[in-house]
């Protein structure tokens, strides 16, 4: 029973360890992959759907990056040039994808309409 | 107080926190790759309610569940847990500490999950999170089952996708009881589910498609190192569904029907679970 005891706090002890690297160097190169990025959105401009974003963001992101999609101290502005400057299959991508070691979960579990309305939310947040 | 009028309380005093995202599954026994999010705390009450077959009791076992995302890719979950069967009584049946590890950084075709759980339970334990080995449930008085401990550790290896739509997940369960010189026992469970509806609507609704998720699992014990013993084995498919009540709540259920001899009749299954952010990113 001893050695299990004992291996298992070394396991939680190495693990916290990782946890606690820096979050810049856990952001490093999350760039999506180039068929990623070139791909277009789907879906027309239209106000029912933006409008549908609009509640999709509010539901699943808004607790991080604010209501405004401005940040809070859970998650990063998106509304900056470095995030606003990414084509729309790189934020798609992003969005289903997540980044385990940022701590942004992955919304693959969306139907792939409402994540390309999320991108069409950011998108009308800009302007 | 009553321990379902504690339960309520918690719940309605936690309820004015800011909203988080619940990430609402239909299953109750597979687990997918979507971890808590970090520094989000989830609080979920789930029982399992069992027909057996023959003449013996029926029995439900509620569990209160507290997930936690440490980080990006790592969940820990404390479990508390109880029975309670008609004609014979009730018990605490124990506690359980699970560790879930997700290694890669995205997302990809096939995405590994490593599971490790440590658990304090009793033999009167009947919530069935997992179903290893062979044997029916045990059926005798709830007194003396409570009476035998067992600590087992148990680990997982999941493995999860997410196409056009749909979620795939299949778990490859391995357990050893501690307490028993008996061998590793093994089981499985494969789940497949999908939102309904596609399009958000710009309105908030509470009943409308993309507020269900559907789905379905099967899960059973695949034996021990000692014995397949396959007669013996347990295996149900449980239909479930999810709903999304509102931005930090969602119930689930599931009806289990069993597909072999030693299976229970039927494994009806409730949960309700409340999400919310604590601290800082």
């Amino acid at each position: 029973m001893r050695p299990i005891i004992l291996a298992t706090a070394c396991l939680f002890t190495t693990i916290a360890a990782v946890a606690g690297q820096p979050q810049q160097e856990r952001e490093r190169a999350w760039t999506a992959p180039a068929a990623a990025d070139s791909r277009q959105n789907p879906l027309p401009s239209q106000p029912g759907i933006l409008a549908g974003g609009k509640k999709v963001f509010h539901q699943r992101c808004s607790v991080c990056h604010g209501e405004d999609g401005t940040g809070s101290n859970r998650g990063p502005n998106l509304m900056t040039v470095r995030v606003q400057g990414q084509s729309d299959g790189a934020l798609f991508w992003k969005i289903s994808s997540g980044n385990t070691r940022t701590g942004m979960p992955g919304f693959s579990f969306l139907p792939e309409a409402q994540r390309w309305q999320l991108v069409m939310h950011l998108r009308a947040g800009k302007e | 107080m009553s321990v379902r009028r504690y339960l309520a309380v918690s719940l309605l005093t936690i309820c004015p926190v800011s909203v988080a995202s619940a990430q609402e599954r239909p299953y109750f026994v597979t687990y997918d790759h979507y971890l808590e999010e970090r520094r989000s705390l989830e609080i979920a009450v789930a029982t399992t309610t069992g027909v057996p077959k023959r003449d013996q009791h029926k029995y439900t076992a509620p569990w209160l569940e507290l997930e936690y995302g440490v980080t990006g890719w790592w969940t820990s979950e404390l479990y508390l847990e109880g029975v309670t069967t008609r004609g014979d009584g009730h018990a605490f049946t124990g506690w359980r500490f699970e560790n879930r590890f997700r290694p890669l950084k995205s997302e990809h075709r096939l995405n590994p999950v490593l599971y490790v759980e440590y658990e304090n339970i009793n033999e009167a334990s009947r919530i069935q999170k997992e179903i290893v080995g062979a044997g029916s449930v045990e059926f005798e008085p709830i007194d003396e089952l409570k009476e035998e401990h067992a600590h087992e550790l148990e680990g997982k290896l999941i493995l999860s996708s997410a196409v056009r739509g749909w979620n795939i997940a299949e778990n490859f369960i391995m357990e050893k009881n501690l307490s028993e010189s008996e061998g590793v026992e093994f089981g499985y469970a494969v789940g497949v589910s999908r939102m309904l509806g596609s399009l958000a609507r710009g309105s908030s609704c509470r009943f409308c498609a993309e507020n269900f998720i559907v789905g379905a699992e099967l899960y059973g014990g695949l034996g021990s190192t000692e014995e397949f013993a396959r007669a013996e084995q347990r295996h149900y498919l449980a239909p479930a569904v999810a709903w999304r009540l509102g931005d930090r709540t969602s119930v689930k259920a599931s009806a289990g029907f069993g597909l072999t001899e030693a299976s229970d009749r039927y494994l009806v299954r409730f949960g309700f679970a409340y999400e919310f952010p604590v601290g800082r990113r």
